[in-house]
């Protein structure tokens, strides 16, 4: 059971939100969907679930439109705002009357309150609970059905760091099940370790569409680590030589154009000391950078000091 | 100051909200409308006098009744200035600029009062216009015994000026009971029923005694009674004591919701 | 169908799992039952000081008897201004009001009547003019006949007068009641009601009074018209008339004879009036109905229940199935408690038998009306629930839903009459017929199509709701 979306084309007035977007969303992974802010990730979301029209292009789950899933609840569970919930009523009840709508039964509320581990606050109205809980609660929702397609807008917002891990292996176990998982976040952090393959769109366009693997090598490039006591030392050598060198940390440098044993010999010639040497592996956060830099909709002041090239 | 950024702060929520001009110009042009509307549906003899007196309309009265409509958008205007607030969560950031919840409160109050005012004052100067030029032609004449309407007539702009003053206290009444209830819907559904319910319920009373009390305690009623011009001295209340009746009823409420706005957590 | 009653299920949780309900059903309870207190204990009524409900002003012409003896006449034509219109022949101990008397007559609608001494009418063959009539007077009983052709002649009612003079009156008479109401516009806000009274004429001829013995009697004919001015509307002046053109007799006037069924004219119908609070009740409802939509809007939550159920036009209906059997149920429930706050207050206040019945909740009348006291709320539900699907926020739904429904009622007063009585036949408010337990004249709309009307104000906007519900995005 999987997503695919084709063509998919959406625009609020003037704003064109989601331009030509086509992608799938396979079984048996866990799939990031990742952009700046404003990007068109919601939107998107909401298309595949029949809520927002599209005004071109389609989206199917398990090769249907949503629309026309028998009992929607059990094939797709979906988390798209967390504070969707009317702070009068009890955690139990807001999953209960979910629970009858869809047909499933009310012991499933008490199952999926547990996995979540809100039983304690079942019986709490939702408009005490902090956001981490309401989170919990909105996860909870989407489990109600187990449904074989995830896809949660946001989860990790508001979530402390145990919430965080706490995801990571919930998504990890469904996918090992065989479901299809589309998390969204537009911190790219959040994502390391839990995704497999990465949906990049910036300003509604897509911008890259494969495993984590790969997009993380191609940022990473072929550029080298280099730990060093005397780094301004080590910059003039290497960038006398031709490298692009930048400095990353007080006692780091980064090397492009330059392969490692070059560099090896280039300090040992000068005499500048170092300790170690490794393939620079650019973190999800950098890869996501230099795919969406030309893509980003709101940028502060460029604030770089003391970056040399 | 306090009080000068709160104004500042509040004025600016006010002036950047699209239903805020909309309500203002409605309570200005439901007025006319619905004035406009009866003085041209009303003719000198739809009236027949019970034999032996004589039917003596108050034409002032009639010309302002458009207030009937114009007081809702008053209403629904204070409402939305103190509530908007909570449904879109605003409440947080303007309780974080401005620390004193009175400072606010007051400010609320001012940003409501001086538009609806400033509205009302076109509102009932249009329909007391219209009402002139209506008139006449519906048999309103001194040969029937009715002065044309007189802008200047002392007891016509004690009518017209206290009806805007209605205006305002109305709106007042919206905002106390907005901010002590916290739910535009509940708010706006409350003050509506406190207005209409008294006259609702007198009609249903046969013996006098009770449609007395039930006008004198009203606000609307009570309120209202500053437009007469005519039988003065058989009104159940007098019109600057009914316009009291109502300023009374907009106090109390307005106290309710300043000490749940104070007391309250946001 | 069981997917139906599922959903049903979900929004009647939904319902019943948030605070505001409760209040909003308190409030529309206590409102109708707070109105029927203040309406119970504010109203005093006067009308068993004076008498059962009787009717005795007639255009009377007349010739006096002396002893026993019969007047026979055939009335040719009558002028049906309505089913209570009656000409026929009189007697009368006395020319005063109220005074002992027999009648037999032909009413317009209902074919001929027996009248004796303001006893109930007994009925004779169902027909219309021309017919033969005849009154036959022996001591103090008087007896009345009827004839299609004045040959074959069946007998209709006899009663005994008391103490009868020897001399009394006979003749013919002529009595048209009010068909509707006269509503006057005393000033802005300020109505005055009385019946509407209309002049019937009537033409007799072969008219015949003669004695026991068969000797024709044939005095002066006098005629007393005692249609002058009538008690509700002073201003109102109807004059009637007697004219004799050889064997013809023409007689115009105005006014009714004998007992007139409870509620005649402008008397109170205090069962509806009980239920009058309903009015404010349908404000509190309309505000659950509005939250009830407007909440999931404003929130966020009606994403979720499209992703549960696509099919938006189901839920729709769900929410409004739910919330219309809650409104119903209220409504009921609050008419039968303002029905037994408001009866023992009114009874103490003078409303009681014989001028005003004695209901009970076993009355199918009063069942009717409380049932349809549940099924106005069910409507107004309905209507304020269209109105928060359609515009989606609280103030602006919950302002349109009040003004439809209560608007209306307050500024008909400074209409024209003509505006007001249309306003109220076409509003929403003229659902309210429903409730009506009498026939009153001033009612401009009855139950039935004032629910139509009401019923399909609440078709459209939930058409309407549902049109945009599926187009936009929520």
């Amino acid at each position: 059971m999987s997503i695919e979306v084709r063509g998919l084309r959406k625009s609020f007035g003037r704003t064109l939100a989601v331009d030509d977007l086509s992608f799938t969303v396979a079984p048996g992974r866990v799939t990031g969907f990742v952009g700046p802010n404003g990007a068109g990730k919601s939107t998107t979301m909401r298309m595949i679930l029949g809520l927002d029209r599209p005004d071109a292009g389609t989206a199917l789950v398990g090769g249907r439109p949503y629309r026309s899933l028998l009992r929607p609840l059990t094939e797709v569970g979906a988390l798209l705002d967390a504070s969707a919930i009317h702070p009068g009523r009890r955690a139990k009840d807001h999953l209960l009357w979910q629970a009858h709508s869809a047909g499933l039964p009310s012991r499933r509320v008490d199952e999926v309150l547990e996995q979540v581990g809100l039983s304690a606050v079942a019986r709490k109205r939702a408009g005490g609970f902090s956001l981490g809980m309401r989170q919990r609660l909105g996860i909870a929702g989407a489990l109600l059905g187990d449904p074989r397609v995830l896809m949660f807008d946001e989860p990790v917002n508001g979530l402390d760091p145990e919430g965080i891990v706490w995801i990571r292996e919930l998504l990890r176990a469904q996918a090992a099940r065989g479901r299809a998982i589309l998390i969204s976040s537009h911190l790219m952090g959040e994502l390391e370790g839990t995704a497999d393959h990465l949906i990049v769109i910036g300003r509604g366009r897509l911008v890259a569409d494969a495993g984590v693997s790969e997009l993380v090598s191609a940022a990473s490039g072929d550029r080298v680590v280099v730990r060093t006591s005397q780094r301004s030392e080590a910059i003039t050598v290497l960038a006398n030589a031709g490298a692009t060198v930048a400095s990353t940390d007080r006692d780091t440098v980064t090397v492009g154009g330059m392969p490692g044993e070059r560099i090896t010999a280039l300090l040992g010639a000068a005499g500048v000391p170092f300790s170690e040497l490794k393939a620079h592996r650019a973190s999800l956060e950098e890869t996501y950078m230099e795919l969406t830099r030309e893509t980003v909709e709101y940028t502060g002041q460029d604030l770089t000091v003391g970056e040399v090239r | 100051m306090v009080m000068l950024l709160a104004l500042r702060t509040e004025w600016t929520k006010f002036r950047t909200v699209r239903s805020s001009g909309w309500l203002l110009v409605g309570v200005a042009g439901l007025t006319v409308s619905l004035s406009t509307l009866t003085c041209l549906s009303f003719r000198v003899d739809s009236c027949l006098p019970e034999p032996g007196t004589t039917c003596d309309v108050d034409t002032t009265r009639l010309a302002l009744i458009g207030v009937y409509l114009g007081q809702v958008a008053a209403v629904i205007l204070g409402v939305l200035v103190a509530g908007s607030e909570y449904a879109t969560a605003m409440m947080h950031a303007s309780l974080t600029a401005v620390p004193r919840r009175a400072a606010v409160f007051v400010a609320k109050a001012w940003v409501v009062l001086i538009p609806v005012l400033a509205a009302g004052l076109p509102g009932v100067y249009g329909a007391l216009l219209a009402a002139q030029a209506i008139q006449p032609g519906n048999g309103f004449t001194t040969a029937n015994g009715y002065a044309r309407l007189s802008l200047t007539d002392p007891l016509t702009v004690r009518a017209g000026f206290g009806t805007v003053l209605y205006l305002g206290l109305v709106a007042l009444l919206g905002l106390g009971i907005a901010m002590a209830v916290r739910s535009t819907v509940t708010a706006i559904s409350t003050v509506l029923t406190l207005l209409f319910g008294f006259p609702f319920l007198a009609m249903l009373v046969s013996e006098p005694r009770w449609k007395e009390w039930l006008t004198e305690y009203s606000p609307m009623s009570a309120g209202l009674a500053v437009q007469a011009t005519r039988g003065l001295d058989t009104l159940p209340v007098g019109p600057w004591q009914g316009l009291g009746v109502l300023a009374a009823y907009a106090g109390a409420a307005l106290l309710m919701g300043g000490a749940a706005f104070k007391l309250r957590d946001a | 169908m069981t997917g139906f009653l599922r959903l049903m299920r979900a929004e009647w949780t939904k319902l019943r799992s948030v605070r505001s309900t409760v209040v909003c059903l308190v409030f529309a309870v206590g409102l109708v039952a707070l109105t029927a207190a203040i309406g119970g204990s504010g109203s005093t009524t006067d009308a068993n000081s004076s008498g059962p409900p009787h009717a005795d002003s007639v255009q009377f012409a007349f010739q006096s008897l002396d002893g026993d003896g019969s007047i026979t006449a055939r009335l040719v034509s009558q002028q049906e201004t309505g089913p209570d219109a009656k000409a026929g022949l009189l007697l009368r101990t006395a020319v005063e009001q109220n005074s002992p008397y027999a009648a037999i007559m032909v009413t317009a609608g209902y074919g001929v009547r027996w009248q004796g001494n303001f006893a109930p009418d007994v009925a004779g063959t169902v027909g219309k003019a021309p017919r033969w009539l005849r009154l036959t007077r022996s001591g103090g009983t008087v007896t009345g006949f009827e004839s299609p052709d004045g040959k074959a002649w069946a007998q209709v009612g006899s009663v005994t007068l008391p103490d009868a003079p020897r001399a009394v009156a006979v003749g013919m008479f002529v009595a048209s009641p009010p068909t509707g109401l006269k509503n006057v516009r005393r000033g802005p806000g300020a109505t005055e009601s009385g019946p509407d009274w209309t002049v019937s004429t009537a033409v007799f001829d072969s008219v015949a009074v003669v004695t026991a013995t068969g000797a024709p009697v044939d005095g002066a004919w006098q005629n007393i018209d005692t249609s002058g001015p009538l008690p509700e509307l002073p201003d109102t002046e109807i004059t009637g008339s007697f004219t004799r053109d050889g064997d013809r007799f023409t007689l115009t006037g105005a006014g009714n004879l004998g007992l007139l069924p409870y509620g005649y004219g402008a008397d109170s119908d205090v069962v509806r009036d009980s239920f009058s609070g309903i009015y404010l009740s349908a404000i509190a409802i309309a505000v659950l109905s509005v939250l009830f939509i407007t909440s999931e809007f404003s929130r966020g939550v009606i994403r979720i229940t499209f992703a549960i159920n696509p099919r938006r036009g189901r839920v729709l209906a769900a929410k409004a199935a739910v919330l219309g059997l809650v409104a119903f149920v209220t409504g009921v429930f609050s008419a039968v408690v303002a029905f037994l706050i408001s009866q023992p207050l009114l009874r103490d206040n003078g409303f009681r038998p014989p001028a005003y019945p004695d209901y009970s909740l076993t009355d199918w009348v009063v069942v009717r009306a409380v049932l349809g006291t549940g099924l106005i709320l069910a409507l107004f539900a309905l209507f304020a629930l269209a109105m928060g699907t359609l515009l989606r926020r609280g103030a602006g739904a919950i302002t349109l839903a009040i003004g439809v429904l209560v608007f209306p009622f307050i500024i008909g007063a400074f209409l024209s009459l003509e505006a007001e009585s249309w306003l109220r036949r076409l509003t929403p408010m003229a659902g309210l017929a429903v409730q009506q337990t009498m026939r009153r004249l001033d009612d401009v709309i009855t139950p039935g199509p004032g629910l139509a009307v009401l019923a399909s104000y609440v078709v459209v906007a939930l058409g309407l709701a549902y049109w945009q519900l599926r187009r936009r995005d929520p």
